[in-house]
């Protein structure tokens, strides 16, 4: 597949990864499971996060060291926001 | 142990097996030994400026990119920042001779108390060790300046303005007076309203503006620019210490970033972040200080600690024992300063989950620094000590440190943490570790003074501020260990306490008076000291030391290579590398080699824009201090600021595109040794470490908004949002965005094909969703700002509730990153009208990578704010 067919395929994925995350909630899934239906909604969001940054910004091409960069970044971010939320539960 | 068993010195640039018998290095590692100078050292070092007005010239020091210069710059200005905070400490010494508030006003020594903190801290103790570095790193690693030296000199500026922008403050009613760590509810305007003290928190957001320019500098150019055989493992100890503390001043500073951004937004705009009606807000700013906070104590402390190492190692002629095992264990402190930060917290409401957690992290944290004390004492032991300054000073930092060290651990205990915190132990242990870096940083500027200036300090002289300050600093601080139960950042005190107090306030003057001794020494003998070669120590062992003092504009006679195990300059050659090891001793820099014939005259060492762009950010952030909840006040003043904002922004606006417009030839890279990035070019590399920066702050204002969701109770949070608050608008920009993104890929596809019209286009249609983005989200808050229900009767602003502040403070940012790409856009179709980017998609894909980033951003904003 050419890169600009990639790219297309790539777009329409997170075009309907985009529009099923309002589905969810426009579904009433939030009301009945809750945090079923968030988690669901994070983890495609996650999936188009993944995608972007892989193919569009070319991770997937680059040095596992851009990973580990961008996966350092987000693990403290990730601890951060983490650990604070559980110190008052 | 004779004087001749350490005539060859540690072995500098390798981790190879550590020689047990005194310092004699086996191993040809020497770089600076009897035969000094190294092999392929000329004796004439100064050659062409490249157009650099002389050192004299007033102007030079307003244009230099050159890493000696800023090296020197930082390291001037830092003084006078301590000067600054000296004397601001002082005055609360006088103050506290006696309790109660009768020498100064009490706002008046709050002022002084937390001026002292914040200046100290940010911009005394960092930029005097990023003098240094700015000056040595590049010589140890073999580099002719840093990856990106207008970066350099823009960091030096932000830094000097931002210390002007806080001198300012105290002129605008008072300077910030609610304590250095800046708590919540009193960084609100509603306890601090002066101006001065928004203008603090603006000054602070300038200097980290500063600390992460410097950070992505500079760890773009140690893990890319490094000399061939200059292998991590090889760097010098020093280096070592400076790469960690960049990669903590990365992360670190990024939140600090958002906590200041947040704080801004509650004083500028009267957002809720840190309000007491918040749910959680004093503790959300505890959090993200603290997450900034601890780590700050080694960003601090490491560059100290690297120092002292290479003073340890030059005056006991003695590599580092355990050298490996000191790396790794700073290595360990790096990861472990991001998993501490609670036990500043102790005496908060978190868990007691939490704290036990965090007592053990903290605990934990103090064993690879019992590794580094004891291999520094080792290092003594093994090897002859020679008592020069630098190592007096070196020596009485490790002391100093061993006692902060110690007295932290109480701290970390959470039981005697309820009894310490709040406490004069806590200003006596926090000022042995802080002041006792200092006492190692001091150390390093005597020990690189020969080399900054080519001139010998007096030993005599240097002798004695070691004697005053070694006695000042421990009649100044221990004394509060023993008066321990006087509350801190208050100048009432149990009278009993009144002896330690004044012995205190006597050694005070004591160690301010030994700087005197300290600047008359150096100024005096910058002119009329003895002058030095290359090398005045005997046993010295990194490259800085190889070449002349100072260092020539381009610090090397050659393309400087370890492949042999010790240093050697090689003309330039034709061989190339892909990225890779240089092979073999003809080997050439491809940067240079690509300059010098491309661009005729080598790098560049002169631009003006960085001062300019200082300036213009200075005056935007002076005219910005002036609003208060969305508005400018009223009358001339208003004016004044607005005008001075909008001045400031024309100067970096324009700045900026002069940057752009300026030909300006940096060092390229590689140089041989690139691990771990050895195929990724120096600014695309310069732009993931910053967007990793980004992700830190993006994080932490999701996290914020998170913190304040679980406080306020998760479910709950529906009653603070208006009805009106729907999925769609935030599903169309959704669509935008993606869409722009997909638009930013396919213009690269044209330009590799070298289609003029489809780049452009593409680029049109990026600009165009963007836009599209900003006006539908335009139309959304118009919406929301003026909706008129039973809820929310005045409608739905920033300053409503803290869902609302949240909801627009995040999704604010997030369009400003926006905004900011699409003039980048805009710039990038201006010239690919006139035919750039023809078969060169590099430019379009660095700028997708930013945008890409501010897409991957939203992805998570949007069911964050829209949906759950």
């Amino acid at each position: 597949m050419s890169r600009t067919k990639l790219y297309t395929a790539i777009y329409v994925v997170l075009f309907v990864l985009a529009t099923a995350q309002a589905v969810v909630e426009q579904a009433g899934y939030l009301e009945e499971s809750y945090w079923l239906a968030f988690w669901a909604i994070m983890v495609l969001s996650a999936v188009k996060a993944v995608v972007v940054a892989g193919w569009y910004q070319h991770l997937r091409w680059e040095p596992r060291s851009l990973t580990t960069l961008m996966l350092l970044g987000l693990l403290g971010a990730v601890a951060l926001t983490v650990a604070a939320s559980y110190s008052i539960l | 142990m004779t004087d001749d068993e350490h005539e060859t010195t540690a072995d500098p640039t390798g981790d190879e097996p550590a020689v047990s018998d005194g310092g004699t290095a086996s191993d040809g590692g020497s770089i600076v030994d009897d035969d000094f100078p190294a092999d392929g050292v000329p004796d004439t070092p100064h050659g062409d400026d490249h157009g650099l007005p002389p050192t004299h010239s007033i102007r030079r020091w307003f244009v230099t990119t050159n890493h000696k210069d800023i090296g020197l710059l930082y390291t001037v200005t830092a003084l006078f920042f301590l000067i600054f905070g000296g004397l601001l400490a002082l005055l609360m010494r006088l103050e506290l001779w006696a309790p109660g508030a009768d020498f100064l006003a009490a706002g008046s020594y709050n002022q002084a108390v937390s001026a002292h903190g914040l200046i100290m801290v940010f911009w005394f103790l960092s930029p005097l060790a990023f003098g240094f570095a700015n000056y040595v790193v590049p010589l140890q690693i073999g580099a002719k300046d840093l990856a990106f030296p207008r970066l350099n000199a823009l960091s030096y500026w932000l830094y000097l303005f931002s210390g002007i922008l806080m001198g300012i403050s105290f002129f605008q009613g008072s300077t910030f007076n609610g304590g250095w760590t800046m708590y919540a509810p009193l960084n609100m305007p509603v306890y601090t309203p002066d101006i001065g003290g928004t203008t603090t928190v603006l000054a602070l957001i300038l200097f980290v503006a500063s600390a992460t320019v410097g950070s992505v500098n500079f760890l773009t150019t140690m893990h890319r620019m490094r000399a061939e055989g200059m292998t991590l493992r090889r760097m010098p100890i020093f280096t070592w210490s400076i790469l960690l503390t960049v990669w903590m001043m990365l992360f670190a500073f990024a939140a600090l970033l958002a906590a200041l951004m947040l704080l801004s937004s509650d004083r500028l705009i009267g957002t809720a972040y840190f309000a007491e009606s918040s749910p959680g807000g004093a503790m959300l700013w505890a959090h993200l200080f603290w997450f900034f906070g601890h780590p700050e104590v080694y960003i601090v402390f490491f560059p100290a600690l690297g120092a002292m190492a290479e003073i340890f190692q030059t005056f006991t002629g003695r590599r580092l024992v355990g050298r490996k095992w000191f790396i790794g264990a700073m290595l360990l402190v790096a990861i472990q300063s991001f998993v501490v930060w609670m036990h500043h917290m102790f005496l908060t409401s978190i868990n007691l989950e939490i704290k036990t957690l965090f007592m053990a992290t903290t605990i934990g944290i103090s064993l690879p620094f019992d590794l580094m004390v004891f291999s520094l004492i080792y290092t003594m032991l093994k090897g002859k000590i020679r008592f020069k300054t630098p190592f007096l000073f070196g020596f009485g930092a490790l002391v100093l440190f061993i006692l902060g060290g110690i007295t932290g651990v109480f701290l970390g205990a959470v039981v005697l943490d309820y009894t310490l915190r709040g406490t004069y132990w806590v200003v006596a242990h926090f000022h042995y570790v802080m002041v006792g870096g200092v006492t190692g940083l001091v150390g390093g500027l005597y020990y690189w003074f020969p080399k900054m200036t080519g001139r010998m300090y007096d030993e005599t002289l240097g002798k004695v501020h070691f004697g005053m300050y070694f006695v000042g600093f421990n009649l100044l601080y221990f004394p509060m260990f023993l008066a321990w139960e006087t509350p801190r950042r208050v100048f009432e005190y149990a009278p009993a306490l009144t002896g330690w107090h004044q012995l205190s306030t006597v050694g005070a003057f004591l160690l301010g008076s030994s700087f005197l001794v300290m600047f008359y020494n150096l100024f005096k003998s910058a002119f009329v000291g003895e002058q030095v070669e290359g090398q005045p120590w005997d046993f010295a062992s990194t490259a800085e030391w190889t070449v002349p003092s100072p260092p020539p504009l381009e610090n090397f006679p050659g393309v400087p290579t370890y492949a042999s195990g010790r240093l050697e300059f090689e003309d330039g050659g034709s061989a190339q590398t892909d990225g890779g090891a240089v092979h073999g001793k003809a080997a050439a820099l491809p940067g240079s080699e690509v300059t010098e014939t491309e661009h005729g005259g080598g790098e560049s060492h002169a631009s003006i824009w960085p001062f300019v762009l200082g300036a213009g950010a200075f005056l935007v952030l002076l005219g910005l201090s002036g609003l208060q909840r969305g508005y400018f006040p009223e009358g001339t003043m208003g004016g004044v600021h607005i005008g001075t904002a909008i001045v400031g922004g024309v100067l970096a606006f324009g700045s900026l595109v002069a940057m752009t417009r300026e030909k300006f030839h940096g060092p390229e890279g590689p140089f041989g040794e690139s691990w771990p990035f050895t195929t990724v070019e120096n600014t695309k590399l310069g732009l993931w470490i910053f967007l990793a920066s980004d992700v830190i702050l993006f994080g932490a204002f999701i996290g914020a908004y998170v913190f304040s969701r679980v406080a306020h109770g998760w479910t709950d949070w529906h009653h603070l949002i208006p009805e009106a608050h729907v999925v769609l608008p935030g599903l169309i920009n959704t669509y935008l965005l993606l869409t722009s993104s997909f638009a930013v890929v396919i213009a690269m596809e044209f330009a590799k094909r070298e289609n003029r019209l489809g780049v452009v286009g593409s680029l049109v249609a990026t600009v165009g969703l963007g836009v599209g983005f900003l006006i539908n989200k335009g139309i959304e808050w118009q919406h929301l700002f003026h909706i008129h229900t039973e809820a929310f009767p005045a409608g739905w602003d920033p300053g409503t509730n803290i869902a609302s502040t949240t909801f627009y403070v995040t999704t604010g940012l997030h369009a400003l990153h926006v905004i900011v790409g699409l003039v980048i856009a805009g710039y990038m179709i201006f010239r690919a009208w006139g035919g750039a980017y023809m078969g060169d998609d590099e430019p379009i894909e660095y700028f997708g990578l930013y945008w890409h980033f501010v897409d991957i951003v939203w992805l998570f904003l949007f069911p964050l704010f829209y949906i759950v």
